[in-house]
């Protein structure tokens, strides 16, 4: 009888807790975060030590903006950590942002924040090409390149659709125009050696198999992967790949952010400001470098050992709001060339 | 879950009291609010699938066709080649199962017929993992290949791929042909051996009987079985995804999430109803045909023919076969990756998840229980037409594929919540915040939704088993309404509630695209940690909530086996 009363008690202490946080007080500011903990988690615990703010923190997968959305006014959050452009464009596009008012934002380069201040990139990955180290010896490639009829049956990649390929093809719009991009895409995919599944990582097991020699990857899988210990076997998979970085010698490699974006009905916002200046801070610029192996972007920081270790990032110069204005045209190029469905002629 | 309900026989006594009471009944009127109840309860339960009508229906009229009209054909095809698979697979595998462990007698078989429904304990995405981490090239299959060929990559031997198409079919067939199993198991058990032993005497071989008499007259029972497991195909996700699949259900998936685009997903999902639809539709069919009659004194269970040692070692392989892969294969990779994975860390990412996996399905099964009951007591015997069909019609929850659900559920949840923070505020300067959509009131709404035909079928097979003698006996002794329900309905129900609730909390454990879509943000359930970990290419750190889910899974296939070893 005491257990049920105690399972009640906490049942009632679970359907309470989907609320609670909107009374936080003004010590405190909301965060809902797509990161991983053990990247975001140290950065917040620094923030609570040096503002004497608390973050409360709840970490979501997929369709973070759709919730925030579907809250509302009545949402809790603050702030919001996520990735890519997409989403960042999207949280903008969807009215769920606000202008963030701090001259923080001066420190990030023009092309990696929103005009009017609605989101802001915290770090950047670079959408690199693993190689196989056994089966391609070109060191240099671009982005044409792969549409040869060379690579016919040798390349993979996540499906087409995911915001991390979508990014990459909107930038291809952005730089090449559409028609020219549709042409490149189609034979891109007719160089697939299997439909796209998986993730990242997935692909890069794919090069380890010989099923596949050249993949699209981000930067940062790699290094996560080379320093597994909880699944030490990934170790194996990375090391039989090599970066390439894609148009290092003409236009540059497409790069891509993860961001901050400050809610529109942020009910502690001048905190939510103040995360977010913390974030941008060299301290912090440098957790995000040395934790998840991705590229500071405020200029000075310096990378990690590791990722200066592939060479240097050549960033492709588009500003990411062009990048993002394509986007929906390239989710439909995906759908029209039935992507998804792998390799036709 | 649908296997049909005999009705007992009711005794003459009460019959005539029964028309006593029906008689005064209808001098009251007072049976009349019934119906308004059950057409409520549709209204509540079919919430989600009107809104998402009414956003496809939206979005066409504003001319946004272009996504779905594109997705559409492959989602189908690649949806119906799957579910056709499957089903065939499935069908084969279940009938001749389930015939061999009724009809004859072969080593092992006292054990094989009930834990042959052991896969039923694995839900389809854990299968996916397991599957993949066994028989993909990092795999041990793949590692033992090239040591003993000496070779190092794909291009020096073949080997099946697992994540595609048929890999998908050949997986989900391995743990979904348990329905097929169990309803024709119980079909062969029901059915009089009589017939057999007709066919016998009149010089048929044992094949000839199994494809003259044995598969047409199970033909319905097969149906069924098969009509279950692609309902599970359409409704699974991780699997698929996983797979690189691009069925309806993961096409919806990332219409909404990679594209936020609530109409074109809306419009995906009200195709998917219609092709459940169509699916329950040749069920009902099917099973309206089933015109077998048996005379309840010739329902001998068939007599167990013993089979030559050569055939009888046949039979216990392929049975065997079957257990292992749908049971044995991921019981035991899950054990094995869990038990390297052992770790403080791990251990408590899997005790937090426990323990908000258990609060849920314990508060989910209350609701849907409760709701159950309801439901029963709405569509008891004696209810008017209307109402046994608006039952029916809110009990097909349990057809709809979770993402379908969720996906229909959220805006009318958060439109529901700034409506009550908008009243709280004039009437009272006071905003609750997000009571329904960010809490677990969504998952409990989805949750009911989903098994509210297990509880109440459950519910109504017992309430009818019982009859209404005692409920008449509470009124002639002037007891009425909820103190009728009180007092008579919960403590003579009580074994049925038990059962009902342990089925849907079971269900909830080893639920996942409505819990991952409609979850309180930061709130992770067994199944949802699995599901992450497993999409980052790090299921092996999931292998202990995976282990859990399956051993939780394993509590009704082993108490529907200890309850029902011989039907009597």
């Amino acid at each position: 009888m005491i257990g049920s009363m105690r399972t009640l008690a906490a049942l009632a202490a679970l359907l309470v807790g989907g609320t609670s946080l909107a009374y936080a007080q003004s010590t405190e500011v909301n965060v809902y975060s797509y990161r991983e903990p053990g990247l975001i988690q140290p950065l917040l615990d620094t923030f609570a030590k040096e503002t004497g703010i608390k973050a409360n923190v709840l970490f979501a997968g997929d369709g973070l903006i759709e919730r925030v959305e579907a809250e509302g006014e009545l949402s809790p959050v603050d702030v919001i950590l996520t990735v890519d452009i997409g989403n960042l464009a999207n949280a903008k596009e969807r009215g769920v942002s606000q202008p963030i008012g701090s001259p923080a934002l001066e420190r990030v380069p023009e092309a990696y924040r929103d005009p009017e201040g609605n989101w802001v990139a915290l770090s950047l990955r670079a959408r690199v090409f693993y190689a196989s180290k056994d089966r391609v010896t070109e060191t240099a490639l671009s982005y044409e390149d792969i549409a040869k009829p060379e690579w016919k049956g040798r390349l993979c990649t996540r499906p087409g659709d995911h915001v991390y390929n979508i990014g990459l093809i909107a930038n291809r719009i952005a730089v090449w125009g559409l028609d020219a991009t549709r042409e490149w895409l189609g034979k891109v995919r007719d160089n697939l050696a299997f439909p796209p599944n998986g993730n990242d990582r997935a692909q890069v097991k794919s090069i380890l198999e010989g099923t596949c020699d050249l993949a699209i990857g981000n930067t940062y899988y790699m290094g996560l992967m080379l320093n597994n210990e909880a699944e030490p076997e990934q170790k194996d998979w990375a090391a039989a790949a090599r970066i390439i970085y894609p148009d290092a010698d003409g236009a540059g490699t497409q790069v891509n952010v993860s961001g901050a974006i400050l809610a529109k009905y942020a009910p502690n916002k001048e905190n939510g400001e103040k995360l977010i200046e913390f974030l941008l801070s060299d301290a912090a610029q440098q957790i995000y470098a040395n934790g998840n192996y991705e590229y500071p972007v405020v200029p000075g920081v310096k990378a990690s050992d590791l990722v200066e270790s592939w060479g240097a990032l050549n960033a492709n110069k588009t500003p990411l709001t062009d990048v993002a204005s394509h986007r929906a045209e390239a989710a439909a190029l995906v759908d029209e060339l039935k992507f998804n469905e792998g390799a036709q002629n | 879950m649908n296997s049909s309900s005999t009705r007992a026989p009711r005794t003459r006594r009460a019959a005539i009291v029964t028309t006593a009471i029906e008689h005064q009944k209808s001098k009251t009127g007072s049976g009349r609010p019934l119906p308004v109840a059950a057409y409520l309860l549709v209204l509540i339960m079919g919430l989600p699938i009107l809104w998402l009508g009414w956003a496809a229906i939206g979005a066409a009229l504003g001319g946004d066709n272009g996504l779905a009209a594109n997705m559409l054909p492959t989602a189908l095809r690649e949806t119906a080649v799957l579910m056709l698979w499957v089903g065939a697979i499935t069908g084969v595998l279940g009938l001749l199962s389930a015939w061999l462990v009724t009809h004859f007698d072969f080593p092992g078989r006292r054990v094989l017929e009930w834990a042959l429904i052991l896969p039923l304990a694995v839900p389809t995405y854990l299968a996916a993992y397991c599957y993949v981490e066994f028989l993909d090239f990092t795999g041990p299959v793949q590692q033992l290949v090239r040591f003993l060929t000496g070779a190092t990559t794909l291009q020096d031997y073949w080997f099946p791929t697992i994540k595609s198409p048929s890999g998908a079919a050949f997986v989900l067939s391995m743990v979904l042909y348990p329905y097929v199993y169990a309803a024709c198991r119980t079909f062969f058990l029901m059915q009089s051996a009589s017939i057999d032993s007709a066919a016998r005497t009149l010089g048929a071989s044992g094949w000839r009987t199994f494809f003259t008499v044995t598969l047409p007259l199970s033909r319905p029972a097969i149906v069924v079985g098969v009509t279950l497991a692609m309902m599970e195909v359409v409704n699974d996700l991780g699997a698929v995804q996983y797979f690189g699949v691009n069925s309806l259900t993961a096409v919806i998936y990332t219409t909404w999430i990679n594209r936020s685009n609530f109409g074109g997903a809306a419009q995906l999902a009200v195709t998917i109803v219609l092709v459940i639809a169509l699916l329950i539709f040749t069920e009902q069919r099917a099973r309206r045909n089933r015109v077998y009659s048996t005379h309840r004194d010739s329902t001998v269970p068939p007599a167990h023919l013993k089979l030559s040692t050569g055939l009888g070692w046949l039979a216990t392989t392929f049975c065997t076969a079957l257990l292992l892969a749908g049971f044995g294969l991921p019981f035991a990779e899950l054990t094995w990756l869990a038990s390297r994975s052992i770790t403080p860390e791990t251990l408590a990412m899997t005790a937090a998840a426990a323990v908000t996996t258990l609060e849920l399905a314990l508060a989910g099964a209350l609701v849907a229980v409760g709701i159950g009951l309801l439901a029963a007591k709405l569509s008891a015997p004696r209810a008017s037409r209307s109402a046994k069909g608006a039952v029916r019609l809110a009990a097909l929850g349990y057809a709809i594929p979770g993402t379908v659900l969720a996906l229909g559920l959220l805006q009318p949840l958060g439109q529901a919540d700034l409506w009550i923070n908008r009243l709280t505020m004039a009437l009272a300067e006071w905003r609750p915040g997000l009571i329904l959509s960010g809490s677990v009131a969504a998952l409990l709404y989805v949750y009911a939704i989903r098994f509210l035909a297990l509880s109440h079928s459950t519910l109504d097979a017992a309430m009818r088993k019982r009859g209404d003698t005692m409920l008449d006996a509470g009124r002639v002794l002037g007891v009425k309404g909820f103190a009728l329900l009180w007092r008579v309905d919960l403590p003579t129900l009580s074994p049925a509630l038990l059962a009902a609730g342990t089925l849907v909390f079971v269900e909830i454990v080893k639920e996942l695209p409505a819990t991952l879509l409609l979850r309180p943000l930061g709130v992770e359930t067994l199944a949802t940690l699995v599901y992450a970990r497993a999409n980052v290419s790090l299921f092996a750190e999931a292998s202990l909530p995976a282990l859990g889910i399956v051993v939780v899974g394993l509590i009704p296939v082993l108490l529907s086996t200890h309850f029902s070893q011989r039907p009597s």
